[in-house]
């Protein structure tokens, strides 16, 4: 199981090679569906983690219930979030790319040498600010504000559904892990 | 600071006047809504490296959306509230900001 560690303010994260690939493989999917597809891929098609958030063909969609939870309405009224979206919207969005892309940067040079290993030099609030991300893309797609733990726990394997839920699962776990080292 | 003139020198500020130009002076609020995914932990960290606050206040507040749906956790101008709600909107914490209903 990976762990975070901190030396000081310094932390690292440990991890086998899968989970550096189910790792990287979220972080380029919320990437994707955050507006930046222009990169080179580390999944396929017929990698089973490849469709854990059914990245839309439309990359700006505002009723797409992933990107309304991260880029919410900032007040009740429409007209007032409408005007608040269109100052805010992109800085939030860059802010979240940025750092998807910092965790996307230390995980390639694991899964690029097909090896586990450890994430050095890692910036704790950008991976606790990029790990909610995802935590949040996962929870929406898997509805977890209705649907239980013993509900996903419940469902045959072969579903998928179980599949996304371990993986929200244990990044909520690897969050928690981090939070608890600061 | 300067109280404007229509509500008298300091000398003479009633509480009433004072709790007045308060709401005047400070109309808007920031509200952090309770959310199913977000970690209990998270939420208090963001909160004390959005607000500053103590890790008992920030466990306060955090305890409060969790337990009431809701909770208000800053007031001033609509600007510096929509600040917030945009540094809260980057750590992902669903928030919005209003008029305070006092008024």
């Amino acid at each position: 199981m990976s762990n975070f560690k901190r030396i000081g303010e310094v932390y690292s994260l440990d991890v086998t090679l899968d989970e550096a690939r189910i790792l990287i493989n979220v972080v380029e999917q919320l990437l994707e569906l955050l507006g930046e597809g222009d990169f080179f891929h580390h999944y396929d098609a017929s990698d089973p983690f490849a469709q854990l958030m059914s990245v839309p063909s439309e990359v700006v969609a505002p009723d797409d219930p992933v990107l309304m939870r991260l880029l919410p309405n900032g007040y009740a009224d429409s007209e007032a979030a409408g005007d608040f979206r269109r100052y805010t919207e992109g800085s939030i969005r860059t802010s979240k790319q940025r750092a998807l892309r910092e965790l996307r940067t230390q995980l390639a040079i694991l899964v690029d040498n097909g090896s586990a290993g450890t994430v050095e030099g890692i910036d704790s609030d950008t991976w606790l600010l990029a790990l909610n991300d995802l935590r949040l893309a996962l929870g929406v797609r898997l509805d977890i504000a209705t649907e239980s733990f013993e509900f996903f726990e419940s469902l045959p394997d072969e579903n998928p559904q179980k599949s996304i839920f371990a993986v929200y699962y244990w990044l909520g776990w690897l969050q928690g892990n981090l939070l608890d080292l600061l | 600071m300067d109280v404007g003139s229509g509500l008298g020198d300091v000398a003479t500020l009633t509480d009433f006047d004072a709790e007045l130009y308060e709401l005047l002076d400070r109309p808007w609020i920031c509200i952090v809504w309770d959310d199913p995914i977000n970690l209990m932990s998270y939420v208090t960290f963001v909160l004390q490296k959005i607000f500053s606050f103590s890790k008992e206040k920030a466990h306060e507040l955090m305890m409060q959306v969790h337990n009431e749906g809701r909770a208000v956790v800053a007031t001033g101008s609509r600007e510096e509230m929509e600040r917030n709600v945009q540094k809260l909107h980057e750590h992902g914490l669903w928030a919005t900001l209003a008029r305070d209903d006092k008024i």
